[in-house]
């Protein structure tokens, strides 16, 4: 059996938490325990209380303990559930994102803010099923932000997020078991680099987390049709250069770019990214895809309507090359 | 868990413990005089425009500074506001350095990237002067946890005004120090009004420290014009967080000789900023009457601990020091435009987009 997205996330954080005698993880109700082939992981019971804590509901206190422990050299793991995404933002973009620059350099924050997303599920209504909130702190300016589409990402993106000195936040949608296998022993992907899940010369797609299950399904069906699509998953969101060399070498060669959002169809990641395109290559033919700008439904005939589906990315794409 | 206890004394606290030396004594007097006089030279630089930016001067509550400060050690972290200088020069930061940051200038503290609101010096343990109110408290409390996994003796102690403990910060802070018994120290300082706001006008309490009951924790209050009362509430806590018996919350209160930011209301060679509107001439009369400085200088010289000749030398040893750091932030470079794209993140520059 494939390890799951929590799996992998955990067995990164217990070898760096074996490496680094600090490593410190705070959390909600979230207990940092898995159960897999390789054995079960409990990093409560591993490292004990200190440094795998449980947490009032109190993600200020969560997210801002993490921020002072990680200032004076206790590196930190702060872990918050998806409906409360946004409460600790104030503590990302006016502390974690400007302390280091406000002090000429001296102040740094070795940590990680994981956050937990829920995604477009349905019969959760509103606060439960929200997506794109990871575009958001992708604008401000000091942070790193990573959002790992499979497990095999997700550890490696999770271990460079801890070994990285400036504050990482690690965006985990609930995503399937897929993709390449997870190695059991520490590696890193590193921050900044897009993955081509395929590669074709019709037309560019950038998708990431849940919207990846679509793009996938998408490609494997305009392949039926003739169409080649390069797939792009960006995998980091902030600082984007070093994605976006990756994405315009693609657009440069399909001419065409199609992106697919979960998150809102204003102000989102795939928003910058198209602008980017727009910007650089003059003429590149552009279609975005995304949920409107609504907050999701609980009845799931209503939630279906609005979000973006294979079907939708396969009709987008075919009107891009043929239209 | 006590009632909130009002540190009494029937007059000047009294050097009981085997630090106070003559040279600790006056120590405490030199710090706050020194914070006097460089609250008194960034006044005037604003006064004639020579300081950009929004100084928060720290004048009339230089005792709660200095007390506090004076009973941690290097090992400790402090984390302070954006009416943070006196903590700064409390802690021992060096006036020239701090003045430069003022200035935006190259060499500053911070190499011109904070300012006045911003100065910070990691080697003496400031975790930064935090432009957000309540962040201190937040930030001091993480690093107390910090200290309990690095398992040392270190404290964190927090500076705010009292407009910090309302918004969500300070019970944050407070509840997690509690549960777990951070070496946490929480200083209230109480001037009285949070930017143009009265603290009695906003609040259903009168001492702030009450509220360290909701959350387990021990509350004081103290005169924050008096160095020793508030050194000794300090040290206790101090000491009581170091053996691991867990937090402090302790209310200094104090007055703000000046506007919330800026010279407005003062002039140049005379103490205070007067008609300001939102409070009483009077009041901060009584308030300058009760000025930590001379009080504490005539305790000492009544102690003979100094004499007045020696206190005045201090005066000008202090004056000629302000001066001359007046003198080097003056004859700094500026910082390169360009270095305002570094230090976004630990390595590079982020890319320029006015092109």
């Amino acid at each position: 059996m494939a390890k799951s997205m929590t799996y992998a996330i955990l067995e990164g954080i217990q070898a760096e938490m074996r490496r680094n005698k600090l490593l410190t993880l705070l959390y909600e109700y979230q207990k940092p325990v898995a159960g897999g082939e390789k054995g079960a992981i409990n990093l409560e019971a591993e490292f004990g209380r200190w440094r795998a804590r449980f947490c009032a509901i109190d993600e200020q206190w969560i997210v801002g303990s993490c921020l002072g422990m990680s200032m004076i050299g206790v590196p930190a793991i702060a872990h918050i559930p998806s409906m409360t995404t946004f409460i600790p933002y104030e503590l990302m973009f006016n502390h974690a994102g400007k302390l280091r620059h406000m002090t000429g350099g001296q102040a740094a924050f070795p940590m990680v803010l994981w956050a937990d997303m829920m995604g477009r599920v349905p019969a959760q209504g509103g606060q439960h099923a929200d997506a794109g909130l990871e575009s958001s702190y992708a604008r401000l300016a000091g942070l790193k932000v990573v959002i790992p589409s499979n497990p095999y990402d997700a550890k490696g993106l999770m271990i460079a997020a801890i070994r990285d000195v400036d504050p990482v936040i690690f965006c985990q949608y609930p995503m399937p078991s897929s993709g390449p296998p997870v190695p059991d022993e520490p590696y890193v992907v590193p921050i900044g680099e897009a993955a081509v899940r395929t590669e074709g010369s019709d037309l560019t797609i950038v998708g990431y987390a849940p919207q990846t299950v679509e793009i996938g399904k998408a490609v494997e069906e305009l392949k039926k049709e003739g169409i080649g699509a390069e797939f792009l998953d960006p995998r980091t969101l902030a600082p984007l250069e070093g994605v976006m060399e990756t994405i315009l070498k693609s657009v440069k060669k399909t001419g065409k770019l199609l992106t697919s959002d979960d998150g809102s169809y204003s102000f989102s990641n795939c928003t910058e990214i198209v602008a980017r395109v727009a910007e650089a290559l003059p003429g590149t033919k552009i279609k975005r895809l995304a949920f409107p700008d609504a907050p999701a439904p609980g009845a799931p005939e209503m939630l279906s309507y609005m979000r973006v589906s294979a079907v939708h990315i396969v009709a987008a794409a075919k009107k891009l090359v043929k239209g | 868990m006590g009632p909130v206890k009002e540190v009494k004394r029937k007059k000047a606290a009294k050097p009981a413990g085997e630090e106070f030396t003559k040279d600790f004594l006056v120590g405490l007097l030199r710090r706050m005089m020194e914070i006097r006089g460089f609250e008194d030279k960034v006044f005037e630089l604003l006064a004639r425009n020579v300081l950009q930016g929004a100084s928060h001067v720290y004048a009339g509550q230089e005792a709660v500074a200095v007390g506090a400060c004076a009973a941690i050690d290097q090992r400790d972290y402090i984390t302070s506001t954006h009416r943070g200088h006196g903590h700064s020069l409390a802690l021992g930061a060096d006036l020239k350095l701090m003045m430069a940051e003022l200035c935006g200038k190259a060499t500053g503290y911070c190499k011109g990237y904070g300012g006045s609101l911003h100065i910070t010096d990691v080697s003496l343990g400031i975790l930064g002067m935090n432009g957000i109110v309540g962040a201190s408290h937040l930030f001091a409390a993480g690093a107390a946890y910090g200290i309990k996994v690095k398992g040392t003796d270190q404290v964190a102690v927090s500076f705010g005004g009292d407009g910090s403990i309302q918004g969500n910060f300070f019970s944050s802070a407070a509840n997690a120090a509690a549960a777990w018994k951070l070496p946490w120290i929480g200083i209230i300082e109480n001037n009285g009004y949070q930017i143009w706001v009265r603290a009695a006008d906003v609040y259903g309490i009168t001492d702030l420290a009450q509220r360290a009951h909701g959350y387990g924790i021990e509350g004081r209050v103290v005169d924050g014009n008096d160095v020793l009362a508030v050194y000794n509430a300090a040290k206790y806590a101090v000491e009581k967080a170091r053996a691991g018996n867990g937090p402090t919350i302790i209310e200094c209160k104090t007055y703000r000789w000046y506007d919330h930011y800026g010279a407005g209301g003062a002039k140049i060679g005379v103490d205070g900023a007067f008609g300001l509107g939102y409070r009483s001439d009077r009041e901060l009369r009584d308030w300058m009457a009760k000025d930590p400085i001379p009080r504490f200088r005539r305790f000492l010289v009544a102690e003979k601990v100094l004499t007045e000749q020696r206190a005045d030398e201090i005066v000008a040893e202090v004056r000629q020091a302000v001066e001359d750091a007046a003198a080097f932030a003056k004859a700094q470079p500026l910082p390169k435009p360009e270095d305002g794209l570094r230090n976004v993140f630990a390595e590079g520059a982020v890319p320029l987009h006015t092109c």
